[in-house]
């Protein structure tokens, strides 16, 4: 496996390197923790971020494949449209924010603001999140096994938000639903996929109460 | 001041062929899009159902065969009640029937401080001789991140169309904008709604895809907004064009965010943008991946990164603080800054915000040209004015002002046919440009269009040729403050221009006046090279900040 050891680099040099890099094999990055904006844009690839990881990691991803092997900083997988991020600690703030589609996978907690207006991705946290998740979300859903803080999913406009824990308080036009066979499955599926463990019979769904919000 | 209740309709019965001969012609219903017109399909008479609906909009005396239609403005009331007019009157009425706050398109009305009290100085005796405009060159290029980026933005005039959203505007509008853009040599924008495909082939001035013929010469350019909504937006949407410009705010809303009613979120729409048809697109009022001034910093620098250094980043200033908000966009790294003035244009925002937040564009100018100035970086960071534009005498005057570009968005909607109605959140915009109704847009041909916004472009174009040259300047980038006068005591006390007569600036202004610039307008570098002075490379810190 390819190493790119970003100490002292800059973003410009770390990503230069990495895409020069990317050609079938993962790639490891060092001492990353400095770099915001670490993989930005790829449309491939796999990289592997041993330690931490700055802000904006994989933002405007287009398709590959990022593995976090401690914490992530804030705006985490911002505006990504595809690939999949993965980061085995906690994740900042915004986490999974403006998404047009793939997976964020944070194994420990989030911060406020997570998944804020999601388009289309798939967004799963193991642990806690903070205030304001899932706020003006438009499609996709945002899966949390732990607790919420306050205004949770405030003004959702669509997309499906799922939780294990508990949530301080429930935004603007959110419904709290039963969960269907097809909701179960997919939450099994989703634990599977990735390795979490969490038993989907105890979650619950909340939706948008209208697609149209009156906003006055 | 709503748009309700502002017009008054006379149809002369004598000439009116519906009057004359039932049945027989039913042309004001069919084009006004409002509903004002109602034809009785029994008897076939034509009637006036709704006097308050009517927009002023007048394509129905345009359209009209017997020229039988007259819309004038209920405005005569101005004088004997304002404050309480018909149309003051209408608004508190619809607030009180439906708890609503009012919206409105278009921009601000009624006047405010704009380029009309300022005066340009032509060059006599004592000055730099004139220019002969039919003989010698002027030089109107403005090139935006000369020193930053592999590609920099070549303006063949100093020109660009406002950021207006497909959306807010119909698909022809905005390929009627990029063909403008194409056949002049600017830029059009996308707004902050997405991309349109065919923009991106034919700003460059290509009427196909694969971009085998070029059709249109000399080919402008494209810039991508990036905005607080993120409509549309992925790696292929920053890359496919030749600048970003991050939105931070506009004239009309400042503070607010986009604001795309649900009637306009079509199918089309909602691709684009990912919201459901039908609900309304608000775009957050801020950055939610932006909470200081450091993460605008690393914005840019990915900016940058995706776009492989190849393309400038532009910011977009609603009017607030010009000189600290320039002065940010400066520290965030910008090759290009868009301020937008109190009256910049809008497809849809609320009424009360349109009309009482925000400053003149006459008023921004010169914060943020100080700004600019402090940092070391006028003219080399280049300053975009927007806002309340409408012909090359404005566009002199804000150049000489300090800026080395200026903005169209309403002024490119009339010049598409645009008869500034004010509706156009209603989305049943006459002329096709700000609808999204296919019959409404089928009345636009983006062909047709694009050609007149590139006349109206050229003839602009000659008209700043005209003033530079007749003020002895052989380029745009030799204006100066030097080259206008304020005809009256707000107007130099707004901009700090010496005041016609007086001579001087305004004493409030004195203790702030830039150096390097006297008596005859020209600086020393210009004397000697009869060029624009050496610039600095770098972005220092300004020792002491002047203004705000
Ligand atoms: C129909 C319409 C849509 C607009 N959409 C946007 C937009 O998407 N993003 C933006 O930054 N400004 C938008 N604006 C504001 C313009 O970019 C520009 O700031 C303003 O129109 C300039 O003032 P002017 O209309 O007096 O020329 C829009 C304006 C209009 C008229
Ligand atoms: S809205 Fe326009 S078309 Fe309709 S009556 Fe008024 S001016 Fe005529
Ligand atoms: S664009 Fe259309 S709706 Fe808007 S002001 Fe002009 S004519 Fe009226």
């Amino acid at each position: 496996m390819k190493t790119i050891d970003a100490k002292h680099k800059d973003l410009r040099a770390v990503n230069q390197a990495l895409r020069a890099s990317l050609n079938g094999e993962p790639v490891t990055v060092r001492h990353a923790a400095h770099v915001h904006g670490l993989a930005a844009g790829l449309k491939q690839g796999q990289v592997e971020i041993a330690g931490d990881a700055g802000d904006y990691l994989g933002v405007l991803n287009a398709g590959a494949t990022l593995h976090v092997q401690r914490n992530a900083g804030q705006y985490l997988a911002d505006n990504m449209t595809a690939g999949t991020v993965i980061v085995d600690g906690d994740a900042g703030y915004g986490a999974g924010q403006y998404c047009y589609g793939g997976t964020v996978v944070v194994r420990g907690d989030a911060g406020d603001f997570t998944a804020t207006m999601n388009k289309g991705a798939v967004i799963l946290v193991a642990g806690d999140v903070g205030d304001e998740a899932g706020t003006y979300m438009l499609k996709g859903d945002l899966v949390i096994v732990g607790d919420a803080g306050a205004n949770f999913a405030n003004y959702l406009i669509r997309g499906t938000v799922y939780i294990g824990g508990a949530w301080r308080s429930l935004g603007h036009n959110t419904r709290v639903e039963p969960l269907t066979e097809a909701d179960l499955a997919k939450l099994r599926g989703y634990f599977e996929q990735y390795g979490l463990t969490a038993d989907p019979a105890r979650f619950q769904k909340v939706v948008a109460a209208s697609p149209k919000p009156f906003y006055n | 001041m709503a748009v309700i209740g502002a017009f008054c309709i006379s149809v002369n019965q004598e000439a009116c062929l519906n009057a004359q001969m039932p049945g027989k012609c039913a042309t004001c219903a069919e084009v006004c899009p409002h509903g004002v017109y109602a034809l009785d399909l029994a008897s076939g008479a034509m009637h006036i159902q709704n006097y308050n609906a009517c927009v002023g909009c007048r394509i129905c005396a345009e359209f009209c065969p017997a020229d039988a239609i007259r819309i004038n403005p209920a405005e005569s009331e101005y004088l004997s009640r304002y404050p309480w007019t018909l149309a003051a009157v209408e608004e508190v009425h619809a607030k009180a029937q439906t708890g609503e706050y009012l919206l409105r398109g278009f921009g601000t009305q009624g006047p405010t401080p704009n380029f009309d009290t300022i005066t340009v100085v032509p060059s006599q005796i004592a000055s730099a001789a004139p220019r002969d405009k039919y003989r010698e060159e002027c030089d109107l290029e403005v090139i935006i991140g000369a020193d930053t980026c592999s590609q920099p933005l070549r303006l063949k005039l100093p020109f660009v169309w406002a950021a207006m959203s497909f959306g807010a505007l119909s698909q022809e509008a905005k390929q009627a904008l990029a063909i403008g853009a194409a056949l002049t040599g600017i830029a059009t924008n996308t707004g902050e709604g997405g991309l349109v495909p065919a923009e991106a082939w034919l700003a460059r001035g290509y009427a196909d895809e694969a971009r085998a013929h070029k059709q249109w010469d000399p080919g402008g350019y494209l810039v991508i907004q990036w905005s607080t909504g993120r409509w549309g937006v992925s790696a292929d949407y920053v890359n496919a064009g030749d600048a970003v410009e991050v939105k931070i705010g506009q004239g009309a809303k400042p503070g607010m965010g986009g604001h795309l009613l649900g009637s306009k979120v079509t199918e089309a729409v909602s691709r684009v943008r990912g919201v459901p048809v039908g609900s309304d697109a608000l775009s957050p009022c801020r950055y939610y991946d932006v909470q200081t001034p450091e993460d605008m910093r690393r914005m840019v620098a990915f900016l940058r990164d995706v776009t492989d250094y190849r393309v400038p980043i532009l910011f977009k200033l609603g009017p607030s603080r010009p000189y600290a908000d320039v002065a940010a966009c400066i520290e965030a790294g910008a090759d290009a800054i868009s301020i937008d003035g109190l009256v910049g244009g809008t497809g849809c925002s609320p009424d009360i915000v349109t009309q009482g937040v925000g400053i003149p564009t006459i008023a921004c100018l010169p914060p943020a040209v100080q700004a600019l100035k402090d940092y070391g970086v006028h003219r080399q960071v280049k300053l975009i004015a927007l806002g309340g534009l409408r012909n090359g005498l404005d566009a002199f005057k804000a150049l000489a002002m300090g800026a080395d570009a200026v903005g169209f968005g309403s002024a490119a909607e009339i010049a598409m046919g645009c008869r500034a109605c004010y509706a156009c959140h209603k989305g049943n915009c006459p002329y096709g440009i700000t609808s999204q109704k296919p019959e409404l847009r089928a009345r636009l041909d983006p062909l047709a269009a694009g050609q007149k916004l590139a006349n109206f472009i050229h003839a602009c174009a000659e008209e700043v040729k005209i003033l530079t040259m007749l003020s002895g300047h052989r380029a745009i980038a030799d204006l100066s403050t030097e080259d206008l006068r304020a005809l009256d005591m707000n107007t130099a006390a707004l901009t700090g221009l010496k005041l016609a007569g007086y001579e001087r600036p305004l004493p409030i202004w004195e203790a702030l006046a830039p150096v390097g610039r006297q008596g005859n307008g020209h600086t020393a570098s210009e004397r000697r090279s009869g060029s624009r002075g050496a610039r600095p490379k770098t972005r220092r810190k300004p020792p002491l900040p002047s203004l705000n």
